[in-house]
């Protein structure tokens, strides 16, 4: 086996700061790993900031962020949205759609001409490029350019997208993928069939550190009195939220008590004026304020069916408390299941009962919580992480097939 | 209102809670405690996540029947305007009482099309699972020929 000595990891947008997005900060976290096993490590991305606009918000060039050197390239200007919208639109109804509108859907995707030309330039210089999430013309197009270095750290969902003839061939054509949870690799083998013998396949995930904060500051601070739940993470139909502000409204409505839903992140989601007092929206707060709010709540509820890892539930997990998740949302309930750490559900009862018992057995909220926290502990650990890590991309440089 | 649920094992075995949980489902269920127009409301944004689930089409058909009849009953008036807030909730009040009478007419016509509309779903979704069935028979017959 070789030694993955310089490693270019490609990112649509660099995690700093508010920019943040659990793809992003997994391979940010990695990268960070990477260097500091002593590997030399080169950040590519786009200037973007904002995941909605795409704007180039950054200034172009190389530079020092951290441990890190990241390179930022802008944004091509010149996508075509309402093409890319147009096919967006019947790929999301479930239409199949021809190679050529595959082609034009990705072609005015977010896509950076100048990071793909610096890949094709120099791209000589790095043994091996991980890149992702897959969902990403910039992605597709980077992974094109030098696909017998390029390990894929997918993100992959069960979702109409994933089933592009361009992705298939993606798939088949890069020296392999780095997936979060077995769930993960096996979609993608339903997918898009067996790898090849050459291909590397890791499940790798992301190690988490541990912490501890004060269970009751969150709620003193914002003057909360009564149990609350918590969502962390972007506010879209495609997490569920919706579905959690409708199945709190219900709660609500049907149970005397007063249940409060605390929200981080961002992202617009319409709240009934009724309910909008008990819905409290902090939006970006801090790591420690966010596990703050994770330590004290009644329990974290994860509504979306389209996960790869599930990294903010790993964090309540790490803080002590069980995880409510959509029985649908396969990762999440692989990870509840293996824990022991959270309750699943498929209709609202069983939202509703579930949400009864931890508030009437205070005894079984600690336990799954805890039994959350050791799972975390024990297979998210930054040891074991590093070492499934660096052992695939050693194999990328030749260890494996060729 | 909710009876609560009782987990009996010791230990923790979060995939026994969900399976308890669930068959205290089904008991309340069929006792009635989930035929509620709030829950039907509650599951507007789940139906995607299962429309392929046979069971909770069910559920959800269920859950339309009690929700089919628009609410015409009174509810409380608020005014988040401090100022002027009270002459005005009963300024609202007042309103809503003089008008309600004239509100039957529509009311009686809504519930009179949410009915057909529910009834004419049921009737197209009994079909189909008929047809569907005895697609699935024909299917198996042939199968079975061939082999």
């Amino acid at each position: 086996m070789g030694r993955a000595e310089h490693i270019a990891f490609v990112v649509p947008r660099l995690a700093d700061g508010s920019v943040v997005g659990g793809a992003e900060t997994l391979l940010r976290n990695l990268a960070e790993r990477a260097r500091a096993n002593g590997r030399k490590v080169t950040i590519l991305t786009t200037c973007a900031t904002s995941h909605y606009t795409w704007a180039n918000e950054l200034e172009p060039g190389r530079r020092q962020v951290g441990d890190l050197e990241v390179e930022f390239f802008p944004v091509d200007g010149d996508r075509d949205l309402e093409v890319f919208l147009s096919v967006q639109n019947r790929i999301s109804a479930g239409v199949r759609v021809s190679r050529e509108d595959e082609q034009a859907w990705l072609r005015n995707n977010v896509n950076s001409r100048a990071l793909c030309s610096h890949l094709a330039e120099a791209g000589e210089q790095y043994d091996v490029i991980v890149t992702g999430p897959y969902l990403f013309g910039l992605i597709y197009h980077a992974a094109q350019v030098h696909p017998h270095k390029t390990l894929l750290v997918p993100c992959l969902h069960d979702e109409p997208f994933a089933l592009l003839t361009a992705f298939k061939d993606m798939f088949a054509a890069v020296k392999g993928c780095l997936f979060n949870t077995e769930p993960e690799r096996r979609l993608a083998e339903r997918l898009y069939g067996p790898p090849a013998a050459h291909q590397v396949i890791s499940v790798v995930g992301m190690g988490l550190d541990d912490f501890s904060v004060d269970a009751g500051a969150f709620a003193a601070r914002h003057r909360i009195t009564g149990p609350y739940l918590l969502y962390s993470g972007r506010r879209e139909p495609l997490k569920g939220t919706p579905i959690l502000v409708d199945y709190l409204e219900a709660f609500r409505a049907r149970n005397a008590v007063d249940l409060k839903l605390v929200m981080t992140g961002s992202g617009d989601i319409p709240i009934p004026p009724d309910l909008a007092p008990h819905v409290i929206d902090v939006g970006f707060v801090s790591e420690t304020e966010k596990f703050e709010a994770m330590a004290g709540a009644l329990a974290f509820c994860h509504p979306s069916v389209n996960e790869s890892l599930g990294i903010v539930l790993l964090e309540a997990w790490l803080a002590g408390t069980p995880g409510i998740v959509h029985a649908h949302g396969e990762v999440l309930r692989f990870q509840c299941e293996r824990s022991n750490g959270g309750l699943w559900f498929k209709t609202y009862p069983e939202f509703e009962e579930a949400l009864q018992l931890l508030l009437s057995s205070p005894e079984t909220r600690r336990a799954l919580g805890q039994a959350g926290r050791a799972y975390v502990l024990r297979e998210y650990a930054w040891e074991a992480v590093e070492e499934r890590m660096l052992e695939a991309l050693d194999a990328a440089v030749g260890g494996v097939g060729g | 209102m909710n009876e609560t649920l009782e987990i009996g094992a010791p230990g923790i075995d979060a995939g026994a809670i969900v399976d308890e949980i669930r068959a205290t489902v089904e008991r309340k269920r069929a006792e009635g405690a989930y035929a509620d127009p709030r829950v039907a409301r509650a599951e507007k944004s789940n139906l995607t996540n299962l429309q392929n689930d046979d069971d909770f089409f069910d559920f959800y058909m269920s859950c339309l029947r009690q929700a089919f009849v628009v609410d015409i009953n009174d509810f409380a008036i608020v005014e988040r305007r401090a100022r002027l807030g009270k002459p005005l909730v009963v300024l609202k009040t007042l309103i809503w009482k003089l008008l309600k009478f004239y509100t039957y007419r529509l009311w009686t016509q809504q519930n009179q099309i949410n009915g057909l509309l529910l009834s004419a779903l049921e009737s197209a979704e009994q079909k189909n699972r008929q047809r569907i069935k005895s697609l699935e028979t024909r299917l198996a017959h042939l199968e079975s020929e061939q082999h």
